[in-house]
């Protein structure tokens, strides 16, 4: 075997080695455990999004889809499908109604796929494919409009079909969720014989695709350039760009959580590998005197550190692994599609880390030990040449470059490393004092309490450090807690359990109370009901929106399209004043989209409203709730403008699944109104808000390993020193009991005090965080200030107490003989 | 008796800087040492015998003058090359053992046969340690030795790279009466049984008496003792 191996091997007694280790196969594993869960998320938010489009990307057209264009899908290898949708006349039984239709291939749909039923409003099994030649399928809505059943036929335009299921869901029905309006799919094969298509009719045009990512993409490239004004490119992640938000949100908190389990896996491989090397300085030396070269010494210490980076990368890639694969487990319950694989080219990201880290944390003090002076041998205090300013320096930048790495920014690290600064001054500055004031209260050594006390301030720097990471620590924990327990309830808060998840539109003055009867027969839940009238901003101070926005460019939301507008004299539920006075007869814009328009109060839009125009000044600004799923608007007028318009109502109720068939079908009375399901919608929400909380777990289990890691290296380095002591007391006389009480009052009086800083650390950065980052309300977190020195004396003590069990257990004799 | 010259030395001076300011240690050394012979360095405490010995050894380069083992020049040599002329031609035994506290006494004697790729080093070393009557403590630490034992291992791990040259900074220093005279007849004996030159420094009179020749360090300067 190879002499660095044998030596290593050798080593591996000093536990140093197997810090290091651990430490290192924390970090990969914590990073390469996030990293591959986050892509399964992703993929998974893609998949299920792909679901709702119906495909991975698709071409909407209002001309018919070129032939070139199938073709050269067919040349990049992808799926391809088409769906043509229309409204045309169906007639069965001398009834006639307007319904809207889609024409599908039978590759229909490249993925997820329809829900139908055999009986009427029924809530729907998957089916994969589109109906066959001949056939049709009606939604409940139109089968009851028209009085038939399955098995009847009916007419669309010169052609005949028969019912063949009842249509539940479309997965690529135009809105994000599926309308329950009167709605058709048939056979594209049939298409031509219904000559319902005429030049003039208004028909959109689908062309669907599906395949892998560089296909994709290598189609989108191509035809990009040749899209039209009627032409779009569309992606699943548009459709769902709430989810995506919170995913995003998500992701970058936790791979700030990660980094500070890298970070602090970093920081124990440093302390492990400055003991190492402090245990190993005379012992180079003496290989020096029998006549090791510096550059056998290299090539031994580099093939060592090479070892150990493929013994840690290798095992924490596999226990990152394995750690996602048991969230995924456990999630498996809790989702309707289990997640993705997640993809093998992800692991890099682990590896680098672990090269990164040992880099950093370990080769500088390495370093050292190739270059001590073989004189040391002679002369034990000799200066040992050493350029500490260097090592820290690239221990700093090390880490600050791992958390750009991964926040992918330099605010979350900057605003960590400006915190960490901050608070090594204040833990220097309180520890110091505490700990000579401590001294001083207790002379002599007869007790546990004044061996305790006087040891903090005898090993004062050590002692400091140690306040420090472990300060460090804890706070990084409360942090955690902190965010947790906000991020989720934040989450949480945004989507209630009854959350509504029908919107009821089209509803007509006289329909509302007939309908309010229904619902509460039912005892559903209903928000109130808001006119609705549609209308186009033309007009903003004096500047028509065409001259402002000529080619629609950067156009903001306001001024894009109608809007609905509603009228009130009241602030309603969910909106909350931020400038002027609501009651004023003017306009009330909510805070964002005035944001984007850069519009403020006084400023003044005229509106165009079923071909009258109206003018009004904005007099105030508010915020909405975007979050209830209520009913929001961007524009309130005030009721005297709007009252004589023709409206229609809007409301948002929550149906349980078991409420939802005999709702329907009470709906069915009402043909006009319009009913939009956006549970499914919901669902997906929750669900990757349940995976999200379950990531954020792990991470924190993560972090904690790490910290109980530097824990334990940082009480080993000053290991020695306390075995002597320890030895030298009980050779002295003194009782294990005595020695154990004076290392717990060392341990608890130094978790003591972090516990305290670190509570006033977090709350200070969980201010920041909350402000600045997440951009949500500052709070105080009573819980920190017990939580902090709680855990900090129990735990503190606990991992002291074990780390330095040998010096209560080795018989005195065996320490005073050498280490 | 002595045939050729093993260290020579010319107008060696050494200078630290220390923070007090520049310290000149040797202030101007010539001497000759010979093939085989035993040399012992005695002076007062901080005179700096443990400065030349070091220098000798190569373990530092001094300030000026010249140090040649074999006729080969020592001084002027970079640490690659000094290193390997140590393994080549020296071995150490030092006042406080120096073993490696994590390697077995075996493992110890093992080391600079391991360090140049040999490939019998466990049976060398097993034969050394029995040599220097220490067979039945092979597997040990040091830490389970007594400091005789450990300083015998030190001497058969000096031995086992066959040097030509042996330095030993006070080898008994540590050591009591007995377990001193143990050690310097073994040094002694290997001196004599394989030609090796003997360099020690010592403040043991006794032991100073034993040796072909004595050298007296002060104030940096080095005289030769005559009887
Ligand atoms: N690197 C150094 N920096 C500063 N002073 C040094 C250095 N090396 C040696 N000295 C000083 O040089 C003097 C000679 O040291 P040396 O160790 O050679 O003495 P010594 O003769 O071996 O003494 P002892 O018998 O006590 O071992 C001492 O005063 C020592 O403090
Ligand atoms: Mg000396």
């Amino acid at each position: 075997m190879n002499f660095a191996f044998r030596l290593m091997l050798r080593d591996i007694r000093s536990g140093d080695l197997v810090t290091l280790l651990m430490a290192l196969i924390i970090s990969v594993s914590t990073v390469t455990s996030i990293g591959l869960f986050i892509d399964r998320l992703q993929l998974s938010f893609e998949q299920e999004s792909a679901n709702l489009l119906a495909a991975d990307r698709l071409i909407r057209s209002d001309d018919a889809i070129s032939n070139e264009w199938k073709l050269k899908a067919e040349e990049v290898a992808l799926q391809q499908a088409e769906r043509t949708s229309f409204s045309t006349m169906m007639f069965a039984n001398d009834a006639l109604q307007l319904s809207q239709v889609s024409a599908v291939t039978d590759a229909y749909p490249l993925k997820g796929s329809y829900l139908v039923d055999d009986t009427l409003f029924g809530t729907g099994f998957s089916f994969d494919e589109p109906p066959q030649a001949g056939e049709v399928w009606v939604s409940s809505r139109l089968a009851s409009l028209l009085s038939i059943t399955i098995g009847d036929i009916v007419e669309v335009g010169d052609a005949e079909f028969t019912v063949a299921k009842y249509l539940v869901r479309d997965p690529g029905s135009s809105t994000s969720a599926f309308a329950i309006s009167p709605r058709a799919v048939i056979n594209m094969a049939d298409l031509e014989a219904t000559n319902v298509i005429i030049p003039g009719s208004r028909v959109r045009y689908s062309l669907l695709l599906a395949g892998d990512r560089d296909e994709l993409a290598q189609y989108e490239e191509w035809v990009t350039p040749q899209l039209n004004e009627g032409q779009r490119w569309r992606t699943p992640t548009e459709r769902g760009e709430r989810i995506g938000d919170t995913i995003g949100r998500a992701e970058s908190f936790l791979l700030l959580a990660g980094t500070l389990a890298v970070v602090m896996s970093g920081v124990a491989m440093a302390l492990a590998s400055a003991r190492f090397v402090k245990r190993h300085l005379m012992q180079v030396a003496i290989l020096k005197t029998l006549g090791a070269t510096p550059k056998l010494l290299t090539r031994v210490f580099v093939q060592q550190l090479l070892a150990l980076f493929v013994t840690g990368a290798l095992v924490g890639l596999a226990v990152g692994w394995g750690m996602q694969e048991i969230i995924a487990s456990l999630l498996s319950g809790l989702m309707s599609t289990s997640l993705p694989e997640p993809s093998v080219s992800r692991l890099w990201l682990g590896a680098a880390t672990g090269l990164i880290s040992m880099l950093v944390f370990c080769l500088p003090l390495m370093l050292r030990l190739i270059k001590i002076s073989p004189l040391s041998v002679l002369q034990p205090n000799a200066k040992i040449e050493q350029n500490t300013l260097f090592i820290y320096l690239i221990g700093f930048f090390g880490m600050y470059g791992l958390m750009c790495l991964y926040t992918k920014g330099i605010l979350l690290p900057t605003i960590m490393t400006v915190a960490i600064a901050g608070i090594a001054l204040v833990v220097a500055v309180i520890g110091w004092v505490a700990f000579r004031l401590g001294r001083s209260l207790t002379s002599g050594a007869t007790s546990g309490w004044q061996i305790g006390l006087a040891s903090l301030y005898r090993r004062l720097v050590p002692n400091l450090f140690q306040l420090l990471v472990f300060t460090l620590i804890i706070m990084l924990g409360l942090i955690l807690v902190g965010i947790k327990s906000s991020l989720i309830s934040d989450w949480q808060s945004q989507l209630p359990e009854d959350a509504p998840n029908h919107y009821l539109f089209n509803v007509q003055s006289n329909q509302i109370d007939p309908i309010n009867n229904e619902t509460d027969k039912l005892n559903v839940e209903r928000s109130d009901w808001y006119p609705m009238v549609r209308g186009r901003v033309t007009v903003v101070n004096d500047q028509t929106v065409q001259d402002l926005y000529p080619d629609d460019r950067g156009e903001p939301e306001l001024y894009e399209r109608e809007l609905n507008l509603t009228w009130s004299d009241t602030l309603g539920e969910g909106n909350t004043l931020v400038e002027g006075d609501f009651s004023a007869q003017g306009l009330s814009v909510e805070q964002e989209a005035a944001k984007e328009a850069n519009l403020g109060l006084g400023d003044v839009l005229t509106l165009n409203i079923g071909g009258n125009n109206v003018t009004l000044p904005i007099t105030s600004i508010r915020t909405v709730d975007w979050g209830s799923m209520r009913p929001n608007f961007y524009l309130i007028l005030p009721k005297s403008v709007l009252e004589d318009y023709p409206a229609n109502f809007v409301s948002s109720l929550f149906i349980s699944d078991a409420d939802a068939q005999p709702f329907y079908k009470s709906m069915s009375q009402y043909p006009t109104v319009s009913i939009l399901n956006v549970g499914d919608l919901l669902k997906q929400i929750q669900t990757i808000i349940g995976q999200l909380s379950q990531a954020i777990q792990l991470v924190l289990l993560c972090i904690l390993s790490a910290g109980a890691l530097v824990l334990l290296a940082s009480v080993r380095s000053t290991l020695e020193e306390r075995l002597e002591e320890g030895a030298l007391l009980r050779v002295l006389g003194a009782r294990s009991a005595l020695v154990r009480q004076a290392l717990l009052v060392e341990f608890g009086a130094l978790g003591l005090f972090s516990g305290l800083i670190a509570a006033l650390g977090a709350e200070a950065c969980l201010y920041g965080l909350q402000v600045f980052v997440f951009n949500a309300d500052a709070s105080f977190h009573g819980l920190l200030w017990v939580l902090g020195p709680a855990i900090g004396v129990c735990v503190i003590s606990t991992i002291g107490l074990f780390a330095s069990r040998t010096v209560l257990k080795v018989p005195p004799m065996h320490l005073l003989r050498g280490l | 008796m002595a045939n050729s010259t093993a260290i020579k030395v010319t107008n060696l001076t050494h200078t630290v800087t220390s923070n007090t300011g520049n310290l000149t240690i040797l202030k101007g050394i010539n001497m000759e040492i010979m093939e085989s012979e035993s040399v012992a360095i005695v002076g007062s405490s901080g005179s700096g015998k443990s400065t030349l010995l070091g220098l000798l050894a190569g373990l530092d380069v001094n300030t000026t003058g010249d140090i040649t083992l074999y006729d080969q020049a020592f001084s002027n040599q970079n640490e690659e090359t000094r290193a390997l002329m140590r393994g080549e031609y020296v071995g150490f035994v030092f006042q406080s053992f120096h073993l490696l506290p994590s390697l077995q006494a075996i493992e110890n004697v093992m080391l600079p046969a391991e360090l140049k790729g040999d490939k019998d080093a466990r049976k060398k070393a097993e034969a050394l340690l029995e040599k220097v009557g220490l067979s039945h403590r092979l597997t040990h630490y040091p830490n389970q030795l007594s400091g005789g034992e450990q300083q015998r291992v030190a001497i058969a791990r000096a031995f086992a790279s066959q040097p030509k040259i042996l330095f030993a900074d006070e080898p008994t220093g540590n050591l009591d009466e007995e377990n001193g005279k143990l050690i310097v007849e073994l040094l002694f004996d290997l001196n004599k049984s394989q030609g090796t030159t003997l360099v020690m420094v010592t403040h043991d009179n006794e032991l100073a008496k034993m040796c072909d020749r004595q050298l007296v360090m002060s104030a940096g300067l080095l005289t030769e003792k005559t009887l």
